[in-house]
């Protein structure tokens, strides 16, 4: 698993948001460092970081997308649920003393190169035409 | 999981914020401490203590970022509003009798870290410029004190 070094097209130019999407690629990179040195502990850690990412990362972004009015929002949530859902299987299967570090290496790097990079960048006007109007 | 040290990535420079911040992260070690010596008792009032005091600054830090007009205040409440409700799990849990304190002390070092590094970092700008104004408009910050007294009562 190789280091992965967050580029400036994974911004989206919304300062929160990009500080909480590099979360994602923290946990990447921590997941791959508890592969090689096979410490199941800071597995289960990143397990934990990325159910709190998905709570109160997405609960953070979706109030913002209802407040900008984005017309994809019941599609985005939806997207994000199934995020959870599979992430929780996953530390399931983890719990029961099944290596799954593979299956969430992949999990988190589809999410940050597919999620963030199509379906988050669709937002931007939405969101940046609303904070332009907000801003005090 | 370790002890919480206070770095300088954590300050907000607004220093009524980074005082309550660092008085949280010394609940947070006083959890390990407590944690450490498997004292019941002692895990059970931190555990009230820590949960008392967040909810006041939440409330005082709301209050700040909407005095403000801060563009995030309610993506910012929103998160937390669902942290106040994944620890009043785990408070609901911890009085059914189970040991949730070592999850508790994990999500709060987790966590919190990350909310203020990064969620609070973003309303610094718009905090600070409207406490500029108000200091300036009303003498000796008088709508400080009045706001600190009405999220924390008697003990700051």
């Amino acid at each position: 698993m190789q280091h992965l070094t967050w580029t400036s097209d994974l911004n989206l130019g919304i300062d929160v948001i990009d500080g909480q999407h590099r979360l994602i690629a923290d946990n990447l990179n921590r997941l791959a460092d508890a592969k090689k040195k096979g410490d199941t502990a800071a597995i289960a850690e990143v397990f934990e970081q990325t159910s709190d990412y998905a709570l109160f990362h997405f609960g953070f972004e979706e109030s913002l997308l209802e407040e900008a009015g984005y017309g994809l929002l019941d599609t985005h949530r939806k997207a994000h649920n199934v995020f959870i859902v599979q992430v929780h299987a996953l530390q399931l299967r983890f719990r029961t003393g099944e290596d799954c570090v593979e299956a969430l290496h992949t999990l988190l790097a589809s999410w940050l190169f597919n999620h963030i990079r199509k379906e988050d960048r669709a937002y931007v006007d939405a969101v940046k035409a609303y904070l332009g109007a907000t801003h005090h | 999981m370790a002890y919480l040290k206070w770095s300088s990535e954590l300050d907000t420079g607004i220093d009524v914020i980074d005082g309550q911040h660092r008085r949280i992260v010394d609940y947070v070690n006083q959890l390990h401490d407590a944690r450490e010596r498997n004292n019941k008792d002692a895990i059970a009032e931190v555990i009230e203590s820590t949960v008392e005091y967040t909810l006041s600054h939440f409330g005082f830090e709301e209050s700040l970022m909407e005095d403000a007009g801060y563009a995030l205040s309610k993506p910012h409440k929103r998160v937390h509003e669902l942290f106040v409700k994944r620890v009043a799990d785990l408070q609901m849990r911890f009085r059914a009798g189970e040991d949730i304190s070592g999850e508790l002390h994990g999500l709060l070092s987790r966590w919190l870290v990350n909310h203020i590094r990064n969620d609070d970092h973003d309303y610094v700008e718009s905090v600070k410029r409207n406490m500029q104004r108000l200091t300036r408009e009303t003498h000796e910050g008088g709508w400080l004190s009045r706001s600190l007294g009405r999220f924390f009562g008697g003990h700051r």
